[in-house]
């Protein structure tokens, strides 16, 4: 139960990192549809550089760039030659799988035996960790989920209590306003896509580099998509987003469990499978929507 | 009075078309000026070099004296200047608030100090606007309230203002009008941009009137009076707009019979309530009101777009309720409604494709199973003689006409659906007086032809020269319907804006 809700927690990590980033991409009007792309660059990026250089912190470093070259691209691409989001971002992440697959027989051949890196490792807080049944969940955990419970908080307040963040919300709802108050519309937006292009790098490498230590072109599968899932079912607020993460997270914590329980009725796809189910289903469902007025429209000067 | 701005010879090309050639006059301290010409005269545009919008192709722009490059809005404001456009830039989903401050606070915002602030400025002018209010549930009176206030929270001292009559009711024109003088008295400056002669005459210091991009009187108003200003603005004498006097009957029977009309929007609010009108024929019945009080609403249930509630529509004495659209134009009902890129044509199809837009189902454009082009085309040139449209034949773009004739394709296209009954939504709407003029004269001529008129108009003046009934909508419900003798516009205003008679 208590290694579940810790697995939970951890698995849900990533998937905050890349929700969050895509609720500010769309608030302010552009939706990151490369974000699949992305988490798959961050893998592929964070192996590589902790593989060669040894130390995991440079792999991270590899995986911002790697992250932000895609989202830059795709940036300059929608918004400034305000291209169809949606095709750029299916070509883009169709890309992203080719070039990590590729880059991965250029630099490392085709290996016998899987190459591996050693993991972020967890780091139990003194004292807190332990408390009974909360300790062991929430205190010995990784820097990345530690650094998770603080990224909902400050989103919150930047999103409403400071005036970059009243720019962000206005850019997705009402450009022009944003335009005529003398802030450039598309250097905002390119700015939350660069910064998407980073939190999704890292979210890419936490698979890679936290959860399995190795890179295969399929380390991804569709958890960046989830992300993107789970700002739209949060409606673009920072606290839904926490809360879908966490749903998300403990639905394929569950998987994990179920998989390697013995004499299980209910097959293990069911659980991997219940994520997506819950996205359709809250898809239908809900009514009151929060959704950014100008979602997915470029911004055309007069 | 000391000059503020000083514009000289300011000119300006979009691809062929001279918006602006060499156009000079001078602000000055205190003063409110009017900039007066048709749509299209090149007065925003000089407005829009003045706030950093556009840049001059030449020419020179002093402020305070002094020569000044003002290369976006941003420039402008750091020399005091706003400019409120005629299509407000607000955030809808935002409060008051947070639009005056949008851009114009550092860092962490404290949103209390904010509010007071704006309160104590809205409180100055009295405005009574709640800063915490959200601007979509404001009226478009309050909204204008906002971005003045947006503008006088940057300390502007040079406002612009495009238009700013055109969306308000009466009242609300007289407290706009009041803010601006108000506003001139410390010492601040005022352009203000309209067509209304009346508007004009009522606030302005000064008034220079452009036409076709140049500037063609520079006048005080104390020397000047309405008739010298539209002949300087039009540059022709005008027709008047024609009136009853071109008499048409109005026989007793009624073409069009509304009876307790219910509509509610997707929310299930309702956006006509319990409405019962009639329209005679030859009669040229009026809508009055402020826009988005169901005007629209009540035209769409007409024509077929919008489902009935509750009520009943008769079209000579027939049920037309339960028709469909298509039903109703060959029962003879012409629509010709307020956004006409959205609902009355298809820019990138030519004129004569638009032309048979609505009655493709007929027989008669057809040779065998195929569109008979040549008929189709004679048609058209036929409409383009007749509503002298300036285009250069059926071919042409309907997308490539300016306003005033893309209306014109559409009213000779509704002319001929609407055999029984004509509805028109703001009809002359953002067209120049000449084209407004040809909309005025079809509309009587139709009525005179023996066909129903409903009229919606925001424009009183229109609806009082042609109208032979008007009644007055308010959120969704006739507040009354009267002849127009029996109206003054103040009348008029004050139900436009709710007010009821306790007893007719």
């Amino acid at each position: 139960m208590i290694d579940t809700l810790a697995t939970a927690l951890m698995m849900s990590t990533p998937l905050l990192y890349g929700a969050i980033s895509e609720m500010f991409t769309e608030r302010s009007g552009v939706m990151n549809t490369s974000i699949e792309g992305a988490f798959l660059m961050g893998a592929f990026g964070g192996f590589v550089g902790a593989y060669i250089s040894g130390s995991l912190l440079i792999g991270f470093i590899f995986a911002i760039i790697s992250g932000v070259l895609l989202t830059f691209i795709y940036g300059i691409v929608t918004v400034k030659y305000k291209q169809h989001q949606v095709v750029t971002g299916t070509a883009l992440n169709i890309l992203a799988l080719g070039l990590a697959t590729f880059l991965f027989r250029v630099i490392f051949g085709i290996p016998v035996i899987p190459l591996k890196v050693t993991p972020l490792q967890t780091i139990a807080i003194p004292l807190l960790s332990k408390i009974p049944f909360v300790g062991p969940i929430f205190f010995d955990q990784n820097l990345l989920t530690y650094i998770m419970y603080f990224i909902v908080p400050a989103s919150f307040y930047v999103l409403y209590k400071t005036s970059y963040g009243l720019i962000i919300r206005s850019t997705g709802e009402n450009p022009e306003a944003v335009d005529v108050a003398g802030v450039d519309v598309n250097r905002v937006r390119i700015t939350m896509l660069l910064i998407a292009g980073a939190f999704c790098g890292i979210a890419g490498a936490f698979y890679s580099l936290t959860i399995l230590g190795l890179f295969t072109s399929s380390i991804i599968g569709g958890r960046g998509w989830i992300a993107f899932a789970i700002c739209f079912l949060g409606n673009w607020r920072p606290y839904g987003v926490l809360f879908g993460a966490l749903a998300f997270g403990l639905a394929e914590a569950i998987g994990i469990r179920f998989m390697v329980m013995e004499g299980m009725v209910i097959p293990n796809e069911f659980f991997i499978a219940l994520p997506y189910i819950l996205t359709i289903i809250l898809t239908i469902t809900r009514n009151s929507f929060n959704i950014p007025a100008k979602l997915g429209v470029p911004y055309n000067k007069e | 009075m000391k000059k503020v701005i000083e514009l000289k010879n300011i000119s300006k090309y979009f691809a062929k078309v001279i918006a602006n050639k060499d156009v000079s006059f001078d602000l000055h301290e205190g003063e409110v000026l009017a900039l007066l010409g048709e749509n299209g005269a090149g007065k925003s545009t000089i407005m829009k070099i003045l706030y950093g919008l556009y840049h001059q192709d030449e020419g020179k722009i002093l402020i305070n004296g002094e020569e000044t490059r003002i290369d976006s809005p941003k420039d402008a404001m750091k020399y005091g200047i706003s400019m409120i456009q005629q299509h407000f830039s607000l955030v809808e989903a935002h409060t008051v608030t947070e639009n005056i401050i949008l851009g114009h606070v550092k860092g962490n915002i404290d949103v209390n100090e904010c509010t007071n602030k704006i309160k104590e400025l809205s409180d100055k002018y009295g405005f009574n606007l709640n800063p915490n209010s959200i601007i979509r549930d404001l009226s478009v009176g309050e909204r204008q309230k906002v971005e003045i206030l947006k503008a006088l929270f940057q300390n502007t001292e040079i406002l612009i203002m495009d238009e700013p009559t055109a969306v308000l009711t009466p009242q609300e024109i007289t407290n706009l009008m009041k803010f601006i003088k108000d506003f001139v008295k410390g010492g601040n400056s005022v352009v203000f941009i309209s067509h209304k002669l009346n508007e004009v005459m009522e606030v302005a210091d000064n008034i220079v009137i452009m036409r076709n991009g140049e500037l063609v009187g520079n006048v005080k108003k104390t020397e000047t009076d309405e008739k010298k200003l539209a002949n300087l603005m039009v540059g022709r004498e005008l027709n008047q707009t024609p009136t009853k006097s071109i008499s048409h009957v109005v026989e007793n029977e009624n073409v069009l019979d509304m009876t307790n009309v219910t509509c509610v929007d997707r929310d299930g609010i309702k956006v006509l309530n319990n409405l019962s009108l009639t329209v005679r024929k030859g009669e040229i019945f009026g809508i009055a009101g402020v826009s988005g009080n169901g005007q629209q609403e009540l035209c769409e249930a007409i024509s077929g777009v919008r489902e009935l509630v509750d009520g009943k529509i008769t079209l000579l004495n027939e049920d037309i309720g339960s028709l469909s659209v298509y039903e109703r134009i060959k029962a003879g009902i012409g629509y010709v409604p307020s956004n006409r890129h959205r609902d009355a044509m298809i820019s990138d199809m030519t004129i004569a494709e638009n032309m048979f837009l609505k009655s493709s189902f007929e027989n008669k454009w057809l040779a065998g199973k195929l569109i008979d082009k040549e008929k189709l085309n004679s048609y058209t040139n036929n409409k383009i003689r007749d509503f002298s449209i300036k285009a250069h034949g059926p071919d042409a773009k309907a997308g490539g006409l300016s306003g005033g004739n893309q209306q014109k394709v559409i009213l000779a296209r509704e002319v001929d659906n609407g055999s029984k009954l004509i509805v028109l939504d703001q009809p002359t709407r953002g067209l120049d007086l000449g084209a407004i003029n040809h909309v005025h004269k079809s509309i009587v001529r139709e009525s005179k032809n023996g066909k129903g008129i409903l009229l919606v108009s925001t424009e009183l003046s229109e609806i009082f020269g042609l109208c032979d009934r008007i009644g007055v909508i308010y959120q969704g419900e006739l507040q009354g319907i009267y002849s127009p003798d029996e109206l003054t516009p103040e009348k008029v205003g004050l139900l436009m804006a709710g007010w009821k008679e306790e007893v007719r």
